[in-house]
């Protein structure tokens, strides 16, 4: 890899937060105001990735794993205990207003645009903010108008829009500078599925077509799916997978499943080698199939040997079960 | 700093201050109040002593000393609270990722806030009293000049002040009872209620080594003519070094507390 070709670099990254414990009930708070007990929470620790310009990155993790501290690092809002990020050449931490000036940023839960004034006028002070000129400014906007439709929201103020509605605007407030990087922390939480997916649509894009790197942090699984092609997997402030989505699949797939109905509720599976019944209503049964034991054709010719099959459907587990089961068994990847 | 950007901003903290009209109202009739009060008071204390002149003040002087300052303070009318609040809200995370200097952009809020209290309140005020006290204010054209200048830096110190009050929120979670210590501290220190110059002698030298005189007293006193036109360009001058100074403290208190920094509601 070049060096010019990293846009974030980071390297042993950690931030704790010192949290005070006060004891229960009235002599235990009496106790806290003498004398005090702080216990140290590691929020990251000591991560390492590098991502290079033009890359799409899913940063997931249950909630609390790191994920939005990592960005607040990234992004200048907050000061690594020690380790160092590095964004576009630039030390976030270090040179605030310099990094700004190169990244859009944003968080889901909030807004960075002006609660009291109507959408326009906050693009345009963003525009002033960011200084940039008038022509590129409308030029941008064309461009952020046609693909997340703003026209009809750009004289209401920000406190009367809806949550779809004022995440694409911030989402374009993010873009007005074009950022050659892009930080979206929960970009399409509360969302409904329509605009879920024009958010999804314009993000792979701008990420085609402009080459803006993109880091994503979400609990939607579908967002990950349809727009990361890598994925970085968080536990507790450390990195427990960092490679490409499609690998996650072939490597932590080793199951299908099969969907099948019969004519008749009392089908014995028996006899067959290599499946596991793991759920039954009615006539309808759910198998899973063990792909190194025994293939998938086997398997449904097996059955369909011995029962008379109505309807039949083979699926893959999704990237959502499988980041479930690597929570749940804290499966230790080689990351 | 973009020069635009600061008035842009200025100006929407302006816009939002007109929004509270009935603020405004009662904020007229508060601080006429004061004046009104102090007023009495000096002239109930002046009847008391044979001689007319105390610590250099006629009580004309004194009654003038008390208009003035109350239209100072009044003219640097800030919300103190504004960090406290970006910080509990979490909302201090959303101004950090825009490439403008926190500092500046806070002082454009107060500035907007401070034009607004100047023009509803300041102003009424100030007229009010000059047709219902006993006030001299000299008006020569270069003493006008230098209270503009030293009311300038007094402005900035005070905004300093509280930037570096506010900051306290990034260590503590509850900053309230600093903000009643720092108000009593300006309050007493700065002159807002009694001249520096009736202050007892022990406590000139703890005056003197506190930038709080430069806040309040010595613009006032410029202007109601006390300091002799020779002397106020040595003031001015102790002014930009306290705003040098407290320039130094602030910086580095946002050095350390952006290190402490949480930002609340993830």
């Amino acid at each position: 890899m070049q060096q010019d070709d990293i846009a974030i670099e980071v390297k042993d990254l950690r931030k704790e937060f010192k949290v005070s414990i006060s004891g229960k009930g009235f002599l235990g708070k009496l106790k806290a105001l003498f004398h005090r007990r702080h216990r140290i929470i590691t929020a990251v620790n000591d991560i390492d990735f590098k991502i290079r310009r033009g890359e799409f990155v899913g940063y997931v993790g249950e909630n609390g794993a790191g994920k939005s501290t990592t960005i607040k690092m990234l992004t200048g809002i907050l000061v690594p205990t020690s380790g160092t990020a590095n964004v576009n050449g630039i030390v976030p931490y270090k040179d605030r207003k310099k990094n700004a000036a190169k990244i859009g940023v944003v968080f889901g839960q909030r807004t960075q645009l002006w609660w009291d004034l109507p959408v326009r006028e906050s693009f345009d002070l963003l525009r002033v903010i960011f200084r940039v000129s008038r022509s590129d400014f409308d030029r941008q906007m064309a461009k952020l108008d046609e693909a997340l439709g703003l026209r009809p929201l750009l004289e209401m103020p920000v406190r009367k829009l809806s949550l779809g509605q004022r995440m694409r605007c911030d989402i374009a407030a993010s873009l007005i500078h074009n950022p050659p990087v892009l930080f979206l922390d929960e970009p399409t939480i509360g969302l409904d599925v329509l605009a879920k997916q024009s958010v999804r649509n314009f993000l792979s894009e701008i990420n085609k077509t402009e080459g803006t790197t993109i880091i994503l942090t979400t609990h939607d699984m579908n967002d990950i799916e349809q727009l990361c092609k890598r994925l970085i997997i968080l536990e507790e402030g450390k990195i427990i997978f960092d490679g490409e989505t499609e690998f996650l699949k072939q490597k932590f797939v080793h199951e299908k499943i099969i969907e099948v109905e019969f004519y008749e509720d009392d089908c014995v599976m028996q006899g067959i080698p290599g499946i596991t019944v793991v759920r039954e209503q009615g006539c309808k049964k759910w198998l899973t199939v063990d792909k190194n034991s025994s293939g998938i054709g086997e398997v449904i010719g097996a059955i369909a040997s011995q029962y008379k099959i109505k309807d039949i459907s083979v699926k893959e587990p999704s990237v959502e079960s499988i980041i479930r089961n690597i929570y749940d068994n804290s499966i230790k990847l080689g990351a | 700093m973009n020069l635009k950007l600061f008035f842009k901003f200025v100006s929407i903290s302006f816009q939002k201050q007109v929004t509270y009209r009935f603020d405004c109202l009662v904020g007229i009739v508060n601080g006429f109040l004061y004046v009104f009060i102090f007023t009495s008071l000096w002239k109930a204390l002046y009847s008391q002593f044979d001689t007319t002149v105390h610590n250099g003040f006629t009580l004309t002087a004194i009654t003038t000393y008390a208009v003035l300052v109350m239209a100072v303070r009044i003219s640097f009318t800030m919300d103190d609270s504004i960090i406290y609040r970006k910080v509990m809200d979490g909302s201090i995370a959303m101004e950090l990722i825009r490439p403008t200097s926190f500092f500046f952009m806070n002082l454009a809020e107060n500035v907007g806030h401070s034009i607004f209290h100047i023009m509803a309140r300041t102003f009424p005020i100030v007229i009010i009293s000059i047709f219902l006290f006993d006030i001299s204010i000299p008006l020569e054209p270069v003493r006008l000049l230098a209270f503009l200048f030293s009311f300038l830096a007094g402005y900035i110190l005070v905004a300093m002040l509280n930037f570096a009050a506010g900051l306290l929120a990034f260590w503590f979670v509850e900053i309230f009872p600093f903000m009643l210590f720092k108000y009593a501290l300006f309050t007493f220190f700065a002159g807002g209620i009694v001249p520096i110059d009736f202050f007892p002698e022990f406590l000139k030298p703890l005056i003197n080594i506190l930038p709080f005189q430069y806040m309040l007293y010595f613009p006032t006193v410029i202007l109601t003519g006390r300091i002799p036109l020779a002397e106020v360009h040595s003031i001015i001058i102790s002014q930009l070094m306290w705003i040098l100074i407290m320039g130094v403290i602030c910086s580095l208190m946002w050095s350390a507390g952006k290190k402490k920094l949480v930002i609340q509601g993830g």
